[in-house]
Order: C-alpha cells, then structure tokens, then sequence
C-alpha cells in the first residue's frame, strides 16, 4: 500500500476547511495493519489492580474445563469472565501519540504512519467473584488418606493430585487454593494433598486427646515433643503432628512447641461422629452422648455445630441431624433450592451458616436473602421460604 | 501471562458504526483516515468524506490487550488451556461520538 504523503494530507485538510494553523504541525495516517483483520486480539478490561499485577511482572491465568464457564485468576483473587458488546468498532492502535507525546517531541516529523492491529465489536468484562473450590474438596474426597496400613494406597488407581495438578483443575487463584487447603485440613503426602478419611482422622484424634487426659496437660499447653514420643509408634509421626495442627494452634514458649488445642473443634468433629451414624437423633439423648464422649474438661453447646448439623424445633420430640454445609450446591440459586427442599420455612438464625460461605465481598446474609427468599411471619417470628413453588 | 520486559502502551480509537471499505475487499493495508489535533488537543480525524471530532479520554479500567498463542481459526478466551499473551496496555482512548461531518468536495454551479 502506498503511504500517504504530506501533500496529500494538507490537500485533503483544504478539502475539508480545516485551517492548519489551528492544528498541531503532525498528522497521524492511520491504516489497517497486515493482521488488523484476523481476530488473534482481544480486549480485557481490567479491574484495579490487575493493570498494577501485569506491570510488575505478575501473571494473569484463565481456568476452565469444556463445562466450565471461564474465570481468569491473578495471584490471589477469581472474576467471572463476560463479553461486553459495545455499538462502537474499538480499534487498537500500537502507535498512536496523544497530544502531549506530540507536543513533548517538537523534533517529531510532520507526518506519522501508525498501523491498526486489531479490531472489535467488543471485550471481555470481569466480574470478582468467589472461587470455585468445592472441586477441590470433591477432587481431594476421591480418595482420601486412610493411613501408612491401609491396603488402598499401594494398589490404588485413583488420581492423586500435586499442588500444580489443582492449579489447573480448580478455577481459583493459587492463593485462594493454598488457603481452602488449609482450611479444610488437607496434608501433602509424598507430595500429594490428601484429605483424611474422616475414621482415620478420628482415630488420630481419639490417641491426642487420650495422652492429653492420660497426661492431665492443660488443653492450652499440649507438648509436640512429647506427643510424637509417646504416639509414634501407633502412627506416622507426620500425622501426629498434622493432627494437632488441625486442631489445635500452634505456638513456642522457651524453645519448646506447644498446642494450643480448639475445644470447639474437636467438640464438633465429636458430634459429626455421633451424628454421621443415623439419619437424627432424639435432641436431648444427642446431647447425653455427646458431652460425655467429649474429652474432660470440654463443654459441648449447639452453637458448635453450625454449618454441620440442624436441629429441627417442631418435632416432638425435638431432633438433630446431620447437614454439612459443604455437600450442598455451590451456586447460589441450587444451594437456595436445596436449602429450601431441605426445609420450607427458615429463620435467619439457623439459615444463616449454611448461606455465610455465599456471600460475595462486602455482600451481607440479608442481601442474599432479600435476593434469593421470601420473608413471612409464622408464630411472631420471622421467617424465609422460597420465591418459587418447591415441585 | 506478561511477556519479559515493560508491557507496551497502545491507545484505542473508539468510533461509532461500522468500518466499511469504500471498495469491496479486506482491510488489511487499507487507509483509515488522517488523525490530527488541534491546538487545543481535540482529535479530529478525517475518513473518507467525513470530519470526526473526539477527546481524549483516560479509561477508569485499562484494557489489556491478549494475543492467542498459537493458531487457532476462531480464538476466544473460553477455550480450555488456552494460551494468551498480554502483548500491551490501553489506558488512552480517542472517543469519536460526534455525528461526522460530510466534507463537501463537489459544489454544482448554479447555472
């Protein structure tokens, strides 16, 4: 293509009217680039901080299978990802000058050929949202840890996952990732994350809480060192310490370990135990069982158990079953169906830890539950059913 | 992920309609029009027989620009384990939302 020429412009300007003297001395050409047409370019419009990440280096990932809509992940945080059609035709422009690049370059020639790279109707918007990390427990679930002498690991054919297998499966950022595997007690074995199966996991449990009554330690000063002595040889001395990672905190004092142990934590694990082996239990029989099974000196009270059990109030008598909020839907509207296929009518109070994790940045319960609920008065107590008929 | 060294700095020209060729044909090597500013920094930008005035404006929420690596006839960010570059940034962008203006080239004399 032949490049226009300064005689050209000024021709075209005079056609025009336009008084050159009003203008700054240079003249952009602008024409379609060899690769304009071919659609390898796209827009992202990117929210704060992202423009700050891809500057100092940082990397933007996109995560998504075939069935999965697409999220893009930068270290630490998830957003949706959603096409923006605009009206306008957006051309990108590598070297265009603004006004002040031309007045900051007066030695700059009269005329510049500058090249469209791209085009587009539209570009990619995004949306923060909450990571998708209820694959990571499903994925993790497949086959969890049943300890050094079970038969199922040496001729297991299940996948097992490293931290880089979970960095492409799970659409989160990895620092979203890394923490949910805290939270939910995950430990990297011959460096795979495994979940414990929740029998052996007690197990560990039952043999600290056992030498912590045996020893009559204080539940907030249980010594690692004496712990790995005198368990080691009934199990690996990494799960020991695993054991008391996850429930408890862990701290130094003069130069020795110690633990700090959650007694509601190992309340709680108590009662799934009990919990998991009928479909409910008689309340007040539940509540016998439970404290005494709970180590010396702990006391169990209901508000231990939310987001793992519900209790239901109108039977006669009242009872209490298991319902963990980690087997049900992760989308909002499904969770919210299942919630209410579960139980017609709601109060806030017991809704509220099983919709909490729902809750997007700065979003509140009751936000959640204007959008998703209906509200109504039973009894004089406030109450949400769903907005739609349950079939 | 961002390519090694400072990422470029582009400018986007947002225009209203479409980019139509006055020939049939693609675009590729195709000239837009001439971009001037006056004194005063308003981009006026001359296509075809139209004078379009615009501003400068600084996006709120910069663009980045993707590049797909790899050839693959129809690219889009929603397919799996797809690779994109971000070859640069857009934080300028010339807005043309005014109606052109005709330039007038042929008078009939009054006979």
């Amino acid at each position: 293509a032949d490049m226009r020429s300064r005689a050209e412009v000024d021709a075209t300007l005079q056609t025009a009217k336009l008084n050159p003297a009003e203008l700054l001395p240079a003249v952009q050409c602008i024409s379609f680039g060899p690769q304009a047409g071919s659609g390898e370019c796209c827009l992202l419009q990117l929210e704060p901080g992202l423009c700050a990440d891809l500057e100092a280096g940082r990397s933007l990932v996109i995560r998504g299978e075939k069935d999965e809509h697409a999220v893009l992940c930068s270290k630490d945080k998830t957003y949706d990802m959603k096409i923006a059609d605009t009206s306008n035709m957006l051309l990108f422009i590598p070297d265009c000058k603004t006004p002040e690049e031309l007045n900051a370059d007066p030695a700059s020639c009269n005329i510049i050929h500058s090249q469209i790279a791209g085009f587009s109707k539209n570009y990619w918007e995004l949306r923060r949202c909450r990571p998708k990390l209820k694959k990571l427990r499903k994925l993790l679930m497949e086959d969890p840890y049943e300890g050094p002498d079970s038969q199922k690991d040496q001729t297991s054919t299940f996948s097992k996952y490293t931290t880089e297998d979970l960095l492409s499966l799970i659409q989160a950022s990895e620092e979203e990732i890394l923490h949910q595997l805290q939270v939910i007690d995950a430990c990297k074995i011959e460096g795979y994350w495994r979940i414990l199966d929740f029998d052996y996991e007690m197990k560990l449990l039952n043999h600290v809480t056992q030498l912590i009554d045996s020893e009559s330690w204080p539940l907030s000063k249980v010594p690692l060192s004496v712990c790995l002595e005198e368990l080691g040889s009934l199990e690996p001395r990494e799960m020991i310490e695993h054991i008391l990672l996850s429930y408890g905190r862990k701290y130094v004092d003069d130069g020795e370990v110690f633990f700090d142990m959650h007694e509601d934590k190992i309340c709680r694990a108590i009662a799934q135990m009990l919990l998991q082996n009928a479909v409910k239990f008689n309340l007040s029989e539940f509540e016998e069982v439970w404290q005494q099974s709970v180590p010396e000196g702990m006391t169990t009270r209901l508000d231990q158990l939310q987001g793992l059990a519900l209790v239901d109030k109108s039977s006669r008598p009242e009872t209490i079953f298991l319902l963990k909020v980690e087997d049900l839907p992760e989308d909002n509207q499904e969770r919210f169906n299942s919630l209410f296929g579960i139980r017609q009518k709601w109060t806030e109070v017991d809704i509220t830890p099983y919709i909490q994790d729902l809750c997007a940045e700065k979003q509140t319960v009751g936000a959640l539950l204007t959008k998703y609920a209906r509200s109504s008065m039973l009894n004089g107590v406030k109450v949400y059913n769903s907005r739609r008929p349950i079939s | 992920s961002a390519g090694t060294g400072a990422l470029a700095q582009w400018v986007l020209v947002e225009l209203q309609g479409e980019v139509e060729p006055r020939q049939s044909g693609d675009l590729a090597g195709r000239l837009l029009g001439d971009l001037h500013y006056t004194c005063e920094g308003v981009p006026v930008l001359i296509v075809g027989h139209h004078i379009l005035y615009g501003k400068v404006v600084q996006l709120e929420k910069p663009f980045a620009v993707l590049v797909k690596q790899g050839g693959a006839p129809q690219p889009s960010p929603t397919e799996p384990h797809s690779h994109y570059t971000v070859t640069a940034l857009i934080k300028t962008k010339l807005l043309f939302k005014t109606r052109p203006k005709p330039i007038i080239t042929h008078v009939p004399k009054k006979v």
